[in-house]
């Protein structure tokens, strides 16, 4: 190619901007200079604006494969299934820490503690995935009742769960178990695993809970061990346990190791009985806890739909509060 | 409802991205699965997206970033693939004798698109194909206005070079 001067490499970019119709004034008219005096130029600007032309046709010209029938069908069948798996979550102060709240299609799909400071959305997203996109707005409600709850206004969080993040069959009958449990009652490990039908599976039971996505509103709080220590909450948060116990009416007390809940100032229902006693009734005081459902006050287990023992009448002469 | 503004979303845009990555893979199926692709992770992200966002923009940006990661995991087959393909489209119908001139120069100029180098084919495609701004290609492909206006013109020169020859002349009976 042969070696342009210097004026004509220099308002090449400028000739090249004409040609596209993206030049300022100021440049299009120097370059309306250049051309009437350079023939080469003149040429170029010329070869310029007929490449211009033929992308303008090409940019018109029909395109082969363009039909977007196919790709949008298969768009709307998976959005449908993203639609459903997503869950929008909200993040919100709370008594207890931060609390995160997820919500999908289906129902509240995950609640869950946060660690103070640090990279919650990290956090976030080992826990759901890329399935979680944040929505404040979608949680704001669920936020409001969990703060009455926290602060014992509320008594239920009849919230529709989406219990598709269970790892197995066995979790979600742990869980529904869990979730029978009233409102200020605890039973033990043993209890769930024997409501369940399965007596000896006391660990499996624990560990199911463990990864139970719905603290809170699946009460794994209420669940102790059979001496009645407060045991394995959220990592080793048992403190979280022992406040969501007191809202509800729990007293727990220390001991050796842990915080307990104490039989003996507890309202004792024997399983499947429909009548709650105090727990010096009959033999109840050596019955295992994991055959008990343990009240805190009289009015939780009334509220529960069960009536005063007969024989030990709790509501005549009701334990020192 | 977010979930309603995004069907709009999709039926505004959805054949135009497609068009575009049809455009820069030169293949129907992966046009179609990266502009389901795009849209499906602009659905996860579209809550967070702020009110009065250029939505074109953003989902040319995601088409944008997926092309090119296609791209790198096809790697110099679809290189090959793709300029083959652009001059295969050449043989378009609807070519009228007359214009086999104009035609051979069009799929010269669709040839030598096919073989510029990614950035300089992916900002000459959303500007010219697509009427994008510069603002916005150089928001897709992680540069400046002036540096997305540079591919364009670049290209522009490449695609001059390889028609010496075929372009018509005759400025001379202009004063």
């Amino acid at each position: 190619m042969s070696r342009q001067p210097a004026v004509c490499r220099e308002i090449e970019p400028h000739l090249l901007a004409v040609a596209t119709g993206e030049a300022e004034a100021v440049a299009a008219e120097r370059v309306e200079v250049h051309v009437a005096a350079c023939r080469a130029c003149r040429e170029e600007l010329h070869h310029y604006r007929a490449v211009e032309g033929m992308v303008r046709t090409l940019r018109r010209a029909p395109l082969r494969g363009d039909d977007p029938t196919l790709a949008r069908a298969q768009l709307a069948s998976r959005l449908a299934d993203v639609r459903s798996r997503v869950v929008g979550f909200g993040i919100f102060p709370s008594a207890l820490g931060p609390v995160l709240i997820g919500r999908s299609e289906q129902g509240v799909a995950v609640v869950q503690y946060l660690p103070a400071g640090g990279s919650l959305t990290a956090h976030v997203r080992r826990l759901l995935g890329e399935d979680a996109v944040e929505d404040r707005a979608a949680t704001e409600d669920l936020q409001a009742e969990l703060q009455e709850y926290l602060e014992g206004r509320r008594a239920r969080l009849d919230w529709p769960l989406d219990l598709r993040r269970m790892r197995s069959d066995f979790q979600r009958r742990v869980l529904e178990a869990t979730g029978a449990l009233p409102y200020g009652a605890v039973t033990s490990y043993a209890g769930i695993a024997a409501r369940i039908g399965a007596p000896t599976a006391v660990r499996p039971v624990a560990q199911a809970l463990r990864w139970n996505p719905l603290p809170i509103v699946i009460p794994c709080h209420r669940v102790i061990g059979s001496t009645g220590a407060l045991i394995g909450y959220a990592g080793k948060r048992v403190e979280l346990k022992q406040r969501l116990l007191a809202v509800e009416g729990v007293k727990t007390v220390a001991g050796p190791h842990a915080f307990r809940v104490p039989r003996e100032a507890m309202y004792t229902l024997v399983h499947g009985d429909r009548e709650y006693c105090v727990p010096t009734c009959g033999a109840l005081s050596t019955t295992p806890l994991s055959k008990l459902t343990l009240f805190g006050t009289r009015e939780r287990a009334e509220s529960a739909g069960f009536a005063p023992c007969t024989t030990c009448r709790p509501d005549l002469h009701p334990l020192p509060a | 409802m977010a979930e309603d503004a995004f069907e709009a979303v999709m039926g505004a845009h959805h054949a135009e991205i497609r068009r575009y990555l049809l455009r820069i893979t030169a293949r129907a199926s992966d046009a179609d699965d990266l502009s389901q692709e795009t849209f499906l992770r602009a659905f996860r992200a579209y809550r967070a997206l702020p009110p009065g966002a250029n939505v074109r923009a953003w989902l040319f940006t995601i088409a944008t970033n997926l092309g090119r990661n296609h791209f790198r995991a096809q790697s110099r087959r679809r290189r090959a693939y793709a300029a083959a393909a652009w001059e295969s489209r050449a043989d378009a119908p609807e070519r009228a004798d007359g214009q086999a001139l104009a035609d051979e120069a069009r799929a010269q100029v669709e040839r030598v698109i096919g073989g510029l180098p990614e950035k300089q084919r992916l900002a000459f495609i959303m500007r010219k194909m697509h009427e994008l701004d510069y603002a916005e290609i150089g928001t897709s492909l992680r540069c400046s206005a002036e540096s997305a206006r540079a591919h364009v013109f670049q290209a522009l020169r490449k695609i001059r070079r390889e028609l010496d020859g075929h372009l018509p002349t005759g400025t001379e009976s202009q004063p």
